[in-house]
């Protein structure tokens, strides 16, 4: 919430700069060309879960135009009422958190089905950015990108308990593989790649890293984590800070040169994979000094490369695919997990639509860490979850650890008795 | 049309036209921005998925909106369609009297046409809850200038008084233009088009298989 500080008019003065400053480069764009027909309703998961006209992209995008024509338009400026133009108000800010964060995830399905042609996920991010900018990122949000910027990990994990968490997991390791080497790595200088996590697998899912450890192993990587700056996710690109989006990135491919490594690996993780991969460098204003790739490009790589064998039949059960929106429509990676999953799984099916087309499920966003719209979240994922059945499949893989935990609530709530698992762990499973 | 007021309305639709361009142009080169390169190393060609934008990809095939609206998605296309040839046909009228009446002449069923959808979506916008709901005064606006512009072209006799009275509307169409919701004519190439660099660089566009399969 912003500043008690502030007046009503110091806050809508920040709001207008924020809303200037971002629009100009491409969100104006759309906002210029948005013919508000409509159409766009079935391509939103939430709009389809709750079809009210707050839910409808066109209407999420319009709370951002009515602002941006009120400031950055003629007519808006002198007959607002014409063209719907609208002041930063206290009310009307109010409704802008309500429709950028608590009804969309930037998903950007609608974008890609739009008649015209509009990146309204850009749209709602230049909302988020202004209201950032003013303080009025929801609280669970806000604590999440504070816990990065403060600890180095957005779950505030402390570095006493990863090294532990590593430690263990080293042990486990080692009598799994038989093999001394086979460890997770942390704050080795020097070695090939620096590999990234989700906080999420230290904290409540080790056994997706030591899945991943086990296969660096398999192929005689030379791997380390870091124990300062580990974290794949940033939730500044979620809430629209991008002074915090651009701290962390900075924060962690500085961590790479010190550490001399010559690439920086992304595990799985859609969000993660855009900021660092598509946002970073431009948060940074310059090129990266050294690759920065998903894990399941490397581990395509592995398998092409013969550096790690495999026997599909260790994963007998019908497995799915669920693709993340941040690493497919936004990324770009789509037939790595597909090419992988091929050879570690016996029976692989596809849900309908999928790729570009896939449905979001509902968890994206920043969702999961905004509690005041955990039922509309959970409803939202209602087509995943028939995509999910309809598949008759007993595994969902998701290269997405935040797809993760929502496709774990959404088996529960819809009861469709399916284990959630990364890819890696799929991989892991079928190693020779 | 006495020759003094043929020449001046053409002037005057002429001067219109070019605030329209200027008004546009400088409205793209704000919105641009500048300095706005990408820093992320490409992984796909950005020109290829403007042309797959423009072409295969506005096909109800993979444009789900289209498909599942179809008709609304015909009605809109057969409007803009009509728009677009009237415009060119009074465009022609302006540099070419005698060419232009000609043309016009031809133009008067499909405009009729364009016209009848126009109204459809019209009467959709006005009906629809979710859709009153959603526009502003603007969208009205908008559209109804179109129909008249196509009722101009469709209805008006091809006489020196229905010249004059088509090259008026087109003057004072052309005005508003940059001013209002009819600007989408410019920025749907822009926007568009600025999409699908984007998603070309990073290799989402064009799609590597279709994802129905």
């Amino acid at each position: 919430m912003p500043a008690d500080d502030k007046t009503p008019a110091d806050i809508a003065t920040a709001a207008r700069e924020a809303l200037v400053r971002v629009v100009r480069g491409a969100a104006a764009y759309h906002l210029n060309a948005c013919v508000r027909c409509g159409l766009c309703g079935e391509s939103c998961h939430i709009y389809r879960a709750d079809p009210t006209p707050e839910n409808l992209p066109a209407a999420k995008a319009a709370k951002v135009a009515s602002h941006y024509r009120r400031y950055c338009t003629l007519v808006g400026r002198y007959l607002p009422r014409l063209v719907g133009a609208r002041d930063f108000t206290s009310a009307a800010l109010e409704e802008l958190v309500e429709a950028v964060y608590g009804r969309c995830t930037g998903c950007g399905r609608c974008g890609l089905h739009c008649s015209i042609g509009l990146d309204v996920a850009a749209i709602i991010r230049a909302g988020r950015h202004v209201l950032a900018s003013i303080g009025m990122v929801p609280d669970g949000l806000q604590r999440t990108v504070s816990n990065q910027l403060e600890t180095g990990n957005q779950m505030a994990i402390p570095r006493d308990e990863l090294l532990s968490t590593a430690e263990w997991l080293s042990e486990d390791l080692k009598l799994e593989r038989g093999d001394e080497a086979a460890r997770v790595y942390v704050d080795q200088p020097g070695q090939r790649i620096l590999y990234l996590v989700n906080p999420r697998e230290v904290k409540f899912f080790p056994l997706s890293l030591m899945a991943a450890a086990g296969v660096f192993h398999a192929a005689g990587e030379r791997w380390t984590m870091s124990s300062k700056f580990y974290d794949v996710t940033n939730y500044g690109f979620y809430s629209g800070d991008d002074d915090a989006a651009r701290e962390l990135t900075r924060r962690v491919m500085e961590e790479a040169r010190a550490l001399g490594v010559q690439e920086v690996i992304l595990s799985e993780c859609g969000h993660g994979f855009r900021s660092f991969r598509w946002e970073g460098p431009n948060w940074l204003g310059q090129e990266y000094p050294l690759p920065v790739r998903s894990v399941l490009e490397l581990l395509e790589e592995y398998l092409a490369a013969g550096r790690i064998k495999v026997d599909p039949a260790k994963n007998s059960a019908r497995v799915t695919l669920h693709d993340p929106c941040n690493l497919v429509r936004w990324g770009g990676v789509s037939e790595p997990q597909r090419r992988v999953l091929h050879q570690v799984v016996q029976d692989f099916v596809e849900m309908t639509p999928n790729r570009q087309d896939n449905f979001c499920c509902g968890g994206g966003g920043g969702m999961l860490s905004m509690s005041e719209y955990g039922d509309r979240r959970v409803a939202s994922g209602a087509t995943k979850a028939e995509q999910i059945r309809a598949t008759g499949a007993s595994i969902v893989a998701t290269p997405c650890h935040n797809c993760a935990d929502q496709l774990l609530e959404l088996s529960k709530r819809y009861k469709l008795g399916v284990e959630i698992q990364a890819v890696v762990e799929l991989v892991y499973s079928a190693l020779l | 049309m006495d020759p003094w007021l043929s020449v001046s309305i053409r002037l005057v639709a002429l001067l219109s036209s070019a605030w329209a361009a200027v008004a546009l142009t400088v409205q793209v080169l704000w919105t641009r921005g500048s300095g706005r390169r990408d820093y992320s190393r490409p992984a796909g060609s950005p020109w290829r998925a403007v042309w797959y934008s423009f072409t295969t990809g506005m096909m109800p095939a993979r444009k789900e909106s289209a498909r599942l609206h179809a008709a609304e998605f015909a009605l809109g296309l057969v409007l803009h369609v009509g728009v677009l040839t009237c415009l060119l046909g009074l465009g022609l009228l302006v540099a070419s009297p005698t060419t232009g009446i000609r043309v016009l002449a031809v133009l008067r069923i499909p405009a009729a046409v364009a016209l009848l959808a126009g109204i459809c979506l019209l009467l959709r916008r006005a009906i629809s809850p979710v859709l009153r709901r959603l526009s502003t005064p603007d969208d009205y606006l908008a559209i109804l200038a179109t129909c008249g512009l196509l009722a101009c072209c469709a209805f008006l006799p091809v006489d020196s008084r229905g010249q004059l009275v088509r090259l008026v509307y087109f003057t004072a169409l052309l005005v508003y233009l940059p001013l209002g919701k009819l600007r989408h004519a410019v920025f749907f190439f822009v926007s568009r088009g600025n999409y699908a660099r984007r998603l070309g660089y990073r290799g989402v566009y064009p799609p590597a298989r279709a994802a129905t399969e």
